[in-house]
C-alpha cells in the first residue's frame, strides 16, 4: 500500500483564531480515513485545506504524490462532497454530472458517456433526466458522490455525507464508501455518527479544537482511550464467594455484586487491560482465575468497548 | 433502489484519457450561458426590454403629437435607451456570478475543480456579456425602422456596438468585483443598483441647465454618460469619428481597471466566504 495522503503539521489560522493546528497524519490507497471530532474541531477546514480550496498558514501537505504547492494537479486527483453543498436545482442530474466532468477537461461525448455511467453507479438512472430540485435529500448526496467520482480521484473527501439521511439511507452511503475504496480510492469521511465509523473506517483521526487527539486504527484509538471495560460473569448462587475471592488475586479487577441478581458478578477492567491470553489482568485472567478456583462458569460475557466511548472520553478530557 | 459504485482501477495521476475538452472558461461560459438563457430569466429581461424598446420607438416615431424629436435626435435617443437598459442587465447578471454562488452552496463544488478562478470570473463575465449582445441584436430592427430615413442606420449599429460593448464590459467587470466581495445576492444588488443610479443620474438632468465645468468632469469621469454623449455627438452633431474621443477614455479607463482588477486580485477575492482564505 502507498501513502496517498499525508499532512505533516498542518496549520490553519484566522487572525489570532487557530482553525488547525500542527496536523500531522497520513493514509493509505483504499484506505477509508475517518475524521471525527465534536462541532467546529476543525474536519471541514482541514478538508478544505487538503482539496487546497483554502491555504495552510504553516505546514505542508501532499496528495497523491503532488506537494500542496501544486493546487491545480491536486484538484485533478481529489473528488470532494462538501458539507453544504448546494447543487443548481434546474439542471437535471445528466446536466450537473456532464457539466463537472467538462470542468475536469472531458469532451462533450465522453463527458456523457461518464456521467451516464456514474448516474448508473450510484442509482440514479431512472431520475438522471429529473431536475435537481425534485431530488429527495439522499438522492442529492448520491448525485454529490457521483460528482466527486467525475475524474477518478486517488482521494475522495466526504464531509458528512449522512448529514439528514435516514438509516436506510445511511446504510447505503457507506456501501458506496466502502464501494469506492475497493476502486483504490482513499476515501477521508468527516461524519459525527460514529458507528458509521467503526464500520466503514480502518484508520481514524479524532480532533477537538484544531488539533489531533488521537489517530489510528479503531482498536487503537480505543486502547489510546484508556477505557476501562466490562463483564459479567455468573456463577452458582452458591459459589458466589470462591469466585470473587478468586476474582480478588487477579490485579487490577474490581468486582461487585448486582443487588437484584447475586449470583452474577460485574466485573470492571482497568483500561490498560486488554484480551490476551498471557495478561494475567484482562478478561482472560479474569475468567483462569475463577476456572482454577475449580468454580464453573454459568456465563461470561465481555462488553467491547465502544468508538463512542472513546470519542466521548478523548474529547472530554481534552475540554477538561 | 440500489447503488454500487463499480470498482474501477484507481491510478491517481488526474489523467482522465481522453483530455480533448474545452478550456475551463469555455465550459464555464456555456454552462453560465444555457442556465441564463434556458431558466427563462435572461428571455424575460429581454421581452421586457422589447416592450419597452416598442413603447419608446412607436412614440418617437409615429405619432404626431408627441413626435417632437428631430429623426436623427430619435435614433440617439433609442440607442441610448439600449446602451443604457443593455448594460444595466449586464450588471445586474454579473453582479449575481460569484455572491450568487456563496449563496446557493455551490462554489465549493466549483472551487475544487481544476478550473482557476480567473477562468470562472471569465466564464461569467462572457455569460453576462450574452444579455448585452442579445439587447443589441433585438434594437436592429427598431433602430433600422428609425434610422434607414436619415441614413444612419449603420453608423448607429457600429456606434452602439463599439460604445456599448466597452461600457458593459467595464460594468460586467465592476459587477463581478462587486460581487466577490458580497456574501450575498441582495447585497451584491444594491450595491449595483446604487452604482447605477450613480452613474445615470446625470444622464438624465435637464437639458437647459448651464453646462459648467464641474458637470463636464462629472460626465466625463461617469463611463455611462460620456460614452453616451460620445453617441450623440456621431449621431446628432454628425462629428466624425475622431472627434470627442475624449469621451471614450473613462469607460476605456473603466475597463483597464475593473478588468485588471479582476485578473490581478480576483483569484484572491473568489473565496468561499468574504474575508477567509
Amino acid at each position: 500500500m502507498s501513502v496517498t495522503l499525508e499532512a505533516v503539521r498542518l496549520t490553519k489560522t484566522y487572525g489570532a483564531s487557530r482553525a488547525v493546528e500542527d496536523l500531522s497524519f497520513a493514509a493509505e490507497a483504499g484506505e477509508v480515513m475517518g475524521l471525527l471530532g465534536p462541532n467546529g474541531a476543525g474536519k471541514t477546514t482541514t478538508i478544505r485545506l487538503l482539496s487546497t480550496v483554502l491555504t495552510p498558514t504553516s505546514g505542508e501537505f501532499s496528495v497523491a504524490g503532488q506537494p500542496w504547492t501544486a493546487a491545480t494537479e491536486i484538484r485533478r486527483r481529489v473528488g470532494v462532497l462538501p458539507e453544504s453543498s448546494g447543487y443548481p436545482r434546474s439542471q437535471t442530474g445528466r446536466e450537473y454530472l456532464r457539466y463537472h466532468a467538462r470542468l475536469y477537461g472531458r469532451s462533450g461525448q465522453s463527458a456523457r458517456a461518464l456521467a451516464a455511467d456514474l448516474l448508473g453507479q450510484v442509482g440514479l438512472a431512472d431520475r438522471a433526466d429529473s431536475a435537481i430540485s425534485s431530488y429527495s435529500r439522499g438522492m442529492r448526496q448520491r448525485l454529490g458522490i457521483a460528482r466527486s467520482l467525475v475524474n477518478n480521484p486517488a482521494v475522495v473527501f466526504l464531509d458528512e455525507p449522512t448529514l439528514g439521511l435516514d438509516p436506510a439511507g445511511q446504510a447505503q452511503m457507506l456501501n458506496l464508501v466502502r464501494d469506492i475504496a475497493r476502486r483504490g480510492t482513499t476515501v477521508v469521511l468527516s461524519t459525527h455518527t460514529l458507528p458509521e465509523v467503526e464500520q466503514a473506517c480502518s484508520r481514524v483521526v479524532i480532533l477537538d479544537r484544531g488539533r489531533v487527539l488521537v489517530s489510528g486504527s479503531v482498536a487503537e484509538v480505543i486502547r489510546a482511550a484508556v477505557l476501562e471495560r466490562f463483564a459479567q460473569l455468573r456463577v452458582p448462587p452458591e459459589l458466589v464467594e470462591p469466585a470473587v475471592r478468586a476474582l480478588a488475586d487477579v490485579p487490577g479487577l474490581t468486582v461487585t455484586q448486582a443487588a437484584e441478581r447475586p449470583d452474577v458478578l460485574r466485573i470492571a477492567f482497568p483500561g490498560s487491560a486488554t484480551i490476551h491470553a498471557d495478561r494475567r489482568d484482562g478478561p482472560n485472567g479474569a475468567l483462569m482465575a475463577v476456572a482454577n478456583a475449580e468454580v464453573p462458569v454459568l456465563s461470561y460475557e465481555v462488553e467491547g468497548a465502544q468508538l463512542s466511548d472513546a470519542f466521548l472520553k478523548l474529547t472530554r478530557e481534552s475540554v477538561g | 433502489m440500489t447503488a454500487r459504485v463499480v470498482p474501477t482501477e484507481v491510478d491517481g495521476s488526474g489523467d482522465l484519457g481522453s483530455m480533448t475538452g474545452d478550456p475551463g472558461w469555455l465550459v464555464v461560459a456555456g454552462q453560465e450561458c444555457r442556465d441564463l438563457w434556458r431558466s427563462g430569466r435572461g428571455l424575460a429581461l429581454l421581452f421586457c426590454l422589447s416592450v419597452l424598446l416598442s413603447a419608446v420607438t412607436y412614440l418617437a416615431s409615429t405619432n404626431s403629437a408627441l413626435n417632437f424629436l428631430e429623426r436623427r435626435e430619435a435614433v440617439n435617443l433609442v440607442l441610448q435607451f439600449v446602451v443604457g437598459v443593455g448594460v444595466l442587465l449586464t450588471l445586474v447578471v454579473t453582479a449575481d456570478g460569484i455572491s450568487g454562488e456563496r449563496e446557493r452552496e455551490t462554489l465549493e463544488s466549483l472551487l475544487v475543480t481544476p478550473v482557476s478562478r480567473r477562468a470562472i470570473l471569465a466564464g461569467k463575465l462572457i455569460a453576462g456579456l450574452t444579455l448585452w449582445f442579445a439587447a443589441y441584436v433585438v434594437s436592429i430592427p427598431y433602430l433600422w425602422l428609425l434610422a434607414r430615413e436619415v441614413g444612419i442606420f449603420s453608423r448607429a449599429m457600429t456606434l452602439g456596438l463599439l460604445v456599448g460593448t466597452l461600457v458593459a464590459l467595464g460594468l460586467g467587470c465592476v459587477g463581478l468585483l462587486i460581487s466577490t466581495v458580497s456574501n450575498s445576492n441582495k447585497i451584491s444588488l444594491a450595491i449595483s443598483l446604487f452604482l447605477l443610479v450613480i452613474l445615470f443620474a446625470p444622464t438624465q438632468l435637464p437639458s437647459g441647465l448651464p453646462a459648467g465645468w464641474f458637470f463636464d468632469v462629472i460626465e466625463r469621469l461617469n463611463p455611462v454618460s460620456s460614452g453616451l454623449a460620445y453617441i450623440t455627438g456621431q449621431l446628432v452633431q454628425a462629428h466624425p469619428w475622431s472627434e470627442d474621443l475624449s469621451f471614450l477614455v473613462s469607460p476605456v479607463l473603466t475597463v483597464v481597471l475593473a478588468g485588471g482588477a479582476l485578473v490581478i486580485a480576483g483569484p484572491r477575492l473568489v473565496r468561499l466566504t468574504v474575508g477567509s482564505n
